[in-house]
């Protein structure tokens, strides 16, 4: 090969070499870049373990939130659930799966306060960011908590029964006694406190009339606290249920007991708001009990439009999944978040039942979904 | 030829040429069309981007403003125009949503998130009002603060969420738009690198040919010149051979017809003619080959000695013919003559032997007219030396002279 050939030669590697680098370079990107081969627009962050207290319609809610937001931001959302709300045992077990499966972060609803703590600190150690939804554990490396206040959901709760009440009886010269049948979740305590505490400051004035004939205002107000603790002990409090039917017993059971004696009957999750409804129902009590509950089980929002039930509190699992999983994304970037959020309830009557806001929250994913169990945990 | 030559080197260069501008005029489109993929994808980031951060902006404004009522931190008479900022604030949140519904091609995701956000506000707003048409109004401050803490705080809380996340969605999506487009361009590029490589092979192998070509044109061109020359040499010997006597190299009788010619109407000149005597005998006694070579010694002297006076011509084998130029007289050309007779009588050696022959000659100074030929010339002159050799040779003879 003389010298002119082996310039040819050299001139047409040189060319096919840099064809192929700039093929190379064209088509051997970082693949997806931002975006990511999963979810919309989210990178490959890793894996998000959701775990949820028990087998229940709102739990989908949280479990649809949080992987909608796992698919926008490119994260593997594994969803674990309790078999009840004080399943702990399996929620630990869940919480070493993550552990073993190198886990970016874990957003739980604990089904106790103190008892995974050990398994937190595990999980901790292996560099898991821990984030609470709807109820939060007395474990200091809880980096956020993102719930729905039950307590203020109560409050809600009453504010509206007292509203209702004043609607046909605006001085409640006619209130008589409250009902309440709890579910045996531990978030019950809080929807029943929050409810007594606001109904009773609410209705203070029919509760516990100023008298205008007392000029000592310390003792006036000694009166007054004496009366509204006097209406807080004689509420009637049914025993906790878990089951429809059994609420519907004890409502029942409540009714006959206490006759024309009842002015409010709250329940405190879906079931028991149920079990209400088929009592006042079955009683043809519709139109002298106000019926307040939780949820929106499918069967609710027809006692609802029956004008059975008068109101819900709604809360927005979708959110609380959704958010709890992006404050996680946010934290395992290196983000800082809000210790705390509230995403809110909102009370859900026949009158704005078809608000937009209010169909986003009761179906997160644009359409009716039949409704099994009801009930929050 | 040349011209020829030149047109066939040059298109591989106009091939090459019109490849160079047809890769120009693509790759100015190429990085148009990247410079406006970009430009869009820049463009509707921003559009989004102000819209979403005018939309929490405001959102967050309203929400210190309603904090502020409840709290009391607005004093009551105020209460009316912190209500007017927030039903601006309302207008411009209105604004923002129709400039970011007008954005055309955005995910579904961000869409959705969207919706969600705005179905959020637009319950903000809603509980907003109820709050300031009821608690407000009444001074209710208990349920100012239960609705604020309760519904309007979370509404407003999560719709921000709603929000950022869109922001976040809209981001990534620009990151992947302007990724796609930077892959896009890679690719365009290579293609284009590619078809530059390729048109560069092709131009390359035009321009191998081409040279091939002109090398064998020119090999052709040299060979043919070749032949050519050999033809215009072979023609000339050819040409020479008429006119020129092989043995002594002089020119021939042809030659000598050819020359004067043209002269016998209207020239004068002196012009002589010698042979040796009884040349037989030399032919006889050693052979032709001597004679010739004997021949040839004496045309070689004759051209040495005469050359510069006169044209000389061996017209038959051993006579000479001397037409003498023009500038010599007719005394001078019989003095020539004369030195002629001496010369060629002259010994001279041929192989290794002595030979001396005595010669004849006849002289003629030619007027114009006198011959219509050269044959007839040359009859009168061969006439006198005819005489002169039947007198015994030796001498000299002027044609005028018979």
């Amino acid at each position: 090969m003389n010298k002119k050939n082996r310039r040819g030669v050299f001139r047409a590697v040189t060319a096919c070499a840099l064809s192929a680098a700039m093929l190379i370079a064209g088509g051997c990107g970082k693949p997806g870049g931002p975006g990511g081969q999963h979810g919309p627009y989210g990178s490959q962050g890793g894996t998000i373990y959701v775990i949820g207290k028990q087998p229940l319609s709102f739990w989908d809610d949280v479990r649809k939130g949080a992987e909608d937001a796992g698919e926008e931001f490119g994260y593997d959302i594994v969803y674990r659930q309790g078999t009840s709300d004080n399943d702990y045992s399996s929620q630990e077990a869940d919480i070493q799966d993550a552990i073993k499966k190198k886990a970016k972060a874990i957003v739980i609803a604990p089904n106790g306060k103190t008892e995974l703590n050990s398994a937190f600190e595990e999980a901790e150690k292996a560099g898991i960011k821990i984030i609470n939804i709807n109820s939060k554990a007395d474990y200091d490396g809880v980096i956020t908590f993102v719930r729905c206040s039950d307590k203020e959901s109560g409050s809600l709760a009453a504010r509206n029964a007292v509203k209702l009440l004043k609607a046909k009886d605006p001085e409640l010269a006619g209130l008589k006694n409250i009902a309440i049948i709890p579910h045996t979740a531990s978030t019950a305590e809080e929807r029943v406190s929050g409810f007594v505490e606001a109904f009773t400051e609410q209705a203070s004035d029919a509760i516990a009339p100023v008298n205008m004939t007392e000029n000592n205002e310390a003792k006036a107000k000694e009166n007054r606290d004496a009366k509204k603790n006097d209406f807080k002990k004689g509420i009637v409090k049914g025993a906790a249920c878990s089951k429809r039917e059994v609420a519907e017993a004890e409502a029942r059971e409540i009714l006959e007991a206490n006759a024309g004696n009842i002015s409010v009957m709250y329940g405190t999750n879906t079931n028991t708001t149920l079990g209400i409804c088929d009592a006042v129902s079955a009683l043809d009590l519709q139109d002298d009990v106000v019926v307040i509950g939780f949820n929106s089980d499918m069967d609710e929002i027809n006692y609802i439009n029956n004008h059975v039930l008068d109101g819900t509190i709604i809360q927005n699992p979708y959110m609380m999944g959704y958010v709890g999983v992006r404050y996680a994304k946010k934290i395992i970037s290196g983000d800082s978040c809000a210790a705390r959020v509230d995403t809110g309830a909102v009370f859900v009557t026949a009158d704005n039942i078809n608000e937009e806001f209010i169909q986003l929250m009761m179906f997160p994913d644009g359409r009716p979904d039949e409704k099994g169990e009801g009930g929050e945990g | 030829m040349a011209k020829n030559k030149k047109s066939k080197g040059s298109g591989a260069y106009v091939f090459a040429g019109i490849l160079i501008a047809i890769i120009y005029v693509i790759n100015t489109f190429l990085v148009e069309s990247i410079y406006w993929g970009n430009q869009e994808v820049s463009q509707k980031t921003g559009q989004a981007m102000n819209a979403l951060n005018k939309i929490n902006g405001e959102l967050t404004s309203i929400n210190m403003d309603s904090i502020s009522i409840a709290a009391g931190i607005i004093a009551p008479e105020d209460i009316g125009m912190v209500m007017g900022d927030t039903e601006r604030r309302y207008g411009n949140i209105i604004a923002s949503e129709h400039q970011f519904e007008a954005i055309d091609g955005l995910s579904p995701a961000v869409v959705k998130r969207y919706n969600y956000a705005k179905a959020l506000i637009t319950a903000f707003k809603a509980k907003l009002e109820s709050l300031g048409s009821g608690a407000v109004r009444e001074g209710n401050e208990a349920e100012m603060r239960d609705l604020l803490k309760q519904e309007i705080y979370p509404l407003q809380t999560t719709a921000s969420e709603m929000l950022t996340s869109t922001i976040d969605g809209v981001n990534v999506e620009a990151a992947k738009m302007s990724a796609a487009n930077t892959k896009r361009a890679f690719l365009l590029m290579t293609v284009m690198m590619i078809v530059a490589i390729l048109g560069e092979v092709v131009v390359w192998i035009f321009a191998r040919r081409a040279k091939k070509m002109r090398a064998e044109l020119e090999e052709r061109e040299k060979n043919l010149a070749e032949v050519d020359a050999k033809l215009k040499a072979t023609r000339q010997k050819a040409s020479d051979l008429a006119v020129i006597n092989v043995l002594t190299g002089m020119k021939n009788r042809y030659a000598l017809d050819s020359d004067i010619s043209d002269r016998l109407e209207s020239g004068r000149f002196n012009i002589a003619v010698f042979d040796m005597d009884n040349f037989r005998s030399i032919n006889d006694t050693y052979g032709y080959d001597f004679g010739d070579e004997y021949l040839a010694a004496v045309a070689e002297k004759l051209k040495e000695e005469f050359g510069e006076v006169a044209e000389i011509y061996n017209i038959t084998g051993n006579e000479f013919c001397f037409v003498f130029n023009s500038s010599i007289t007719e005394s001078q050309a019989m003095g020539i003559a004369q030195n002629i007779q001496r010369v060629m009588s002259s010994p001279y050696e041929v192989l290794n032997l002595a030979v001396q022959l005595p010669c004849s000659g006849a002289v003629y100074h030619y007027l114009p007219g006198d011959c219509l030929n050269v044959n007839s010339l040359l009859v009168k002159l061969d006439t006198a030396l005819r005489t002169v050799k039947m007198n015994g040779g030796n001498m000299i003879n002027t044609v005028m002279n018979m």
